[in-house]
């Protein structure tokens, strides 16, 4: 594999909170690749150090000590304005929580992102519409986080991930809210975007059952890698 | 972000936090309001005042009988006229009388001297009456050195015995019946021609002085109550003035202590008035600007409070590509829009409460001339409240727009 697949590169990364005096290492040292076009889960019990991970590949926090490069670039290098930026491109977020603006409408969430990258009004409406069809919700496009299922709202928020067309899905425990059928939806349309439209798919989970569904998997304990592995009965074609 | 995408999220701010906004916007409208009320009244008065005073011209002075300290309308009450002496005996009300105008007569500075008389007539006309002001005129200098001028007719000449000149009031409704010129009128008696209509809109007489001693009773012939004097030069006004009163002090033979009259110049007296005019405008307008700042501070709060609660929808913004000068645009506009929307409130009301004033005061005193609502008190107003507005809004904004992502989408 040629080394310009790599779209993420963490190297030596270290995150240390302090709590007062006494010094709390969350990650300890992480150095990993993902490729461009991987399925990759991140799994762990609590307080492994997966949400610390996310946020630094979501360019969210920075490392104490170490290097993060996305698509080559070292995040610490770039100004906070064109790191927004940065992220506004390449990363799309899927939370657990689905992180809607409450008080706009699925459509308005979804034009958020393109809005923030400056697009012609024009073509983020018929953008935005585009995708809220292809995540079903054509018919409720104008209706409030508070008029939707929790099922739906998730889809909104894959939907507001797709706006700006990222080269990365990040997706943060992302059926932690929903049922199990609406989970298994979910998980098929981040499947269907890995598979289909050549999404790189981050996702991280505590759950080993959601894993099964990635390429890659790195477990992490105590905020070290432990194993990387292959799960190579998962395909993309 | 475009600006009018940043605008149109600030907007909905306003919108979805509606009854916090309007508390914030109230307190806004309350300092507006009262300061273009003020302002307004302000005007008002000073525009009366400049046609009060205005007219007359610097090079016009005003001699009164006793003494009004500091040559101002506002000397203590009990020293005037209370002092003896000058022409009259010492225990008298001290007078205005031939030897005063002999005296100035010698002053060659001085270029036309009017002497007057006032009171109170009946007049009647066509079987109706009322009581009018009448003033007797020096006819031979009067129509060179009044302001007033006629819509009909003429002012009063040299020759002028029984006739009259008449305010437009007078001659348009006073009596239910308008007075034409050459009509006559009955005034204690005595009849007299109109031969001049003024503009000003007054009740007011002006006769020959020789007629107004024979109709005003208990005035005695050559004592005057005012005498109005116009010098050559009003460049040397404070070196004449002196020399009036020195040479007033020595044929009254009055000391500086014991002043018996007042020389007042409508020059100085309309700039003590503007002074103290702007004094008390500028008093009262920081009265109303206290309002102003605790609007400011309601502003501030709800900024604050406005970016604790969308703490989370900042850092989910700011995940999803938002940098810090966007928060930053959203939240000022916010704050400016806040200080927009109350200073255009601000302003109506402002207007209303200044129309309604003069009528709540029964149009008594200096406010009989209405108030007035400047085009530059409505800007300033507007631009206060908006640099209110931003100025709160700076340090909230700013702190929302310094949030780190990862710690907002914590917040809870």
């Amino acid at each position: 594999m040629k080394q310009t697949d790599v779209l993420l590169h963490l190297e030596n990364v270290w995150k240390i909170y302090k709590m007062g005096e006494v010094e709390v290492p969350a990650l300890r040292g992480v150095t990993v690749e993902i490729r461009k076009g991987d399925f990759v889960a991140i799994i762990g019990a609590s307080g492994s150090g997966k949400s610390t991970m996310m946020n630094l590949i979501g360019c969210l926090d920075m490392p104490s000590k170490g290097t993060i490069y996305l698509n080559s670039k070292d995040i610490s290098k770039v100004s906070e304005s064109d790191l927004a930026s940065l992220r506004g491109r390449t990363i799309g977020f899927i939370f657990q929580q689905y992180n809607l603006v409450p008080s706009m409408t699925a459509f308005e969430n979804v034009m958020l992102p393109m809005e923030f990258l400056e697009y012609d009004e024009g073509t983020a409406s018929a953008r935005a519409r585009d995708i809220l069809t292809l995540v079903g919700l054509k018919e409720k496009m104008y209706n409030r986080p508070t008029q939707l299922s929790g099922g739906e709202q998730q889809r909104v928020s894959v939907a507001r991930s797709l706006a700006a067309n990222p080269e990365i899905i990040l997706a943060d425990e992302p059926t932690g809210a929903l049922d199990s059928v609406t989970g298994k939806e979910l998980l098929n349309m981040l499947t269907r975007l890995w598979r289909e439209d050549g999404k790189t798919i981050i996702m991280v989970t505590h759950d080993l059952n959601l894993a099964k569904y990635a390429h890659t998997t790195i477990e992490l304990k105590d905020g070290q890698i432990i194993r990387v592995s292959k799960n190579h009965g998962v395909n993309k074609k | 972000m475009k600006f009018h995408k940043c605008l149109k999220h600030a907007f909905d701010m306003v919108l979805h936090s509606r009854l916090r906004s309007w508390l914030t916007i109230l307190g806004i409208v309350i300092g507006v309001a009262s300061v273009i009320a003020i302002m307004s009244i302000g005007s008002g008065m000073r525009e009366r005042m400049s046609e009060q005073l205005g007219g007359l011209g610097g090079d016009i002075l005003t001699l009164g009988a006793g003494f009004s300290r500091g040559n101002s309308m506002f000397g203590p009450p009990g020293e005037r006229g209370s002092r003896g002496g000058g022409a009259t005996a010492t225990d008298e009300e001290p007078v205005l009388d031939r030897g005063d105008v002999q005296a100035l007569k010698s002053i060659p500075d001085i270029d036309l001297i009017l002497t007057t008389i006032r009171g109170t007539v009946e007049v009647t006309y066509l079987g109706k009456s009322g009581d009018v002001s009448l003033t007797g005129v020096d006819q031979k200098v009067w129509a060179r050195i009044t302001t007033e001028t006629v819509s009909e007719g003429r002012l009063l000449d040299s020759a002028d015995q029984n006739v009259v000149v008449i305010g437009g009031r007078l001659a348009s409704s006073y009596f239910g019946k308008p007075v034409g010129i050459n009509q006559m009128i009955a005034i204690e008696g005595n009849v007299f021609r109109v031969v001049g209509i003024l503009d000003e809109e007054s009740n007011t007489i002006y006769v020959p002085i020789q007629m107004a001693y024979q109709v005003l009773e208990d005035k005695t012939t050559d004592v005057y109550d005012s005498i109005t004097i116009k010098i050559k030069n009003e460049d040397e006004l404070d070196a004449v003035m002196s020399k009036i009163e020195n040479k007033l002090m020595l044929v009254r033979h009055v000391t500086t202590k014991t002043k018996d009259f007042s020389l007042t110049s409508s020059k100085k007296m309309q700039e003590t008035r503007s002074e103290m005019m702007s004094s008390m405008n500028t008093f009262l307008v920081a009265i109303a600007a206290v309002s102003l700042i605790v609007g400011a501070v309601g502003i501030a709060n709800t900024m604050f409070t406005s970016v604790l609660e969308k703490t989370k929808e900042i850092g989910i913004m700011k995940a999803i590509g938002a940098r810090n000068r966007d928060i930053m645009n959203i939240f000022l506009l916010n704050a400016a829009l806040i200080g927009l929307v109350g200073g255009i409130l601000g302003v109506i009301f402002g207007g209303i409460l200044s129309g309604v004033l003069p009528a709540l005061m029964g149009e008594s005193g200096m406010l009989r001339g209405g108030t007035f609502v400047s085009l530059d008190s409505i800007m300033f107003a507007l631009s206060v409240s908006i640099g209110i507005g931003i100025l709160s809004g700076i340090i909230p904004a700013y702190q929302a727009s310094k949030l780190k992502p990862v710690d907002a989408l914590r917040y809870e």
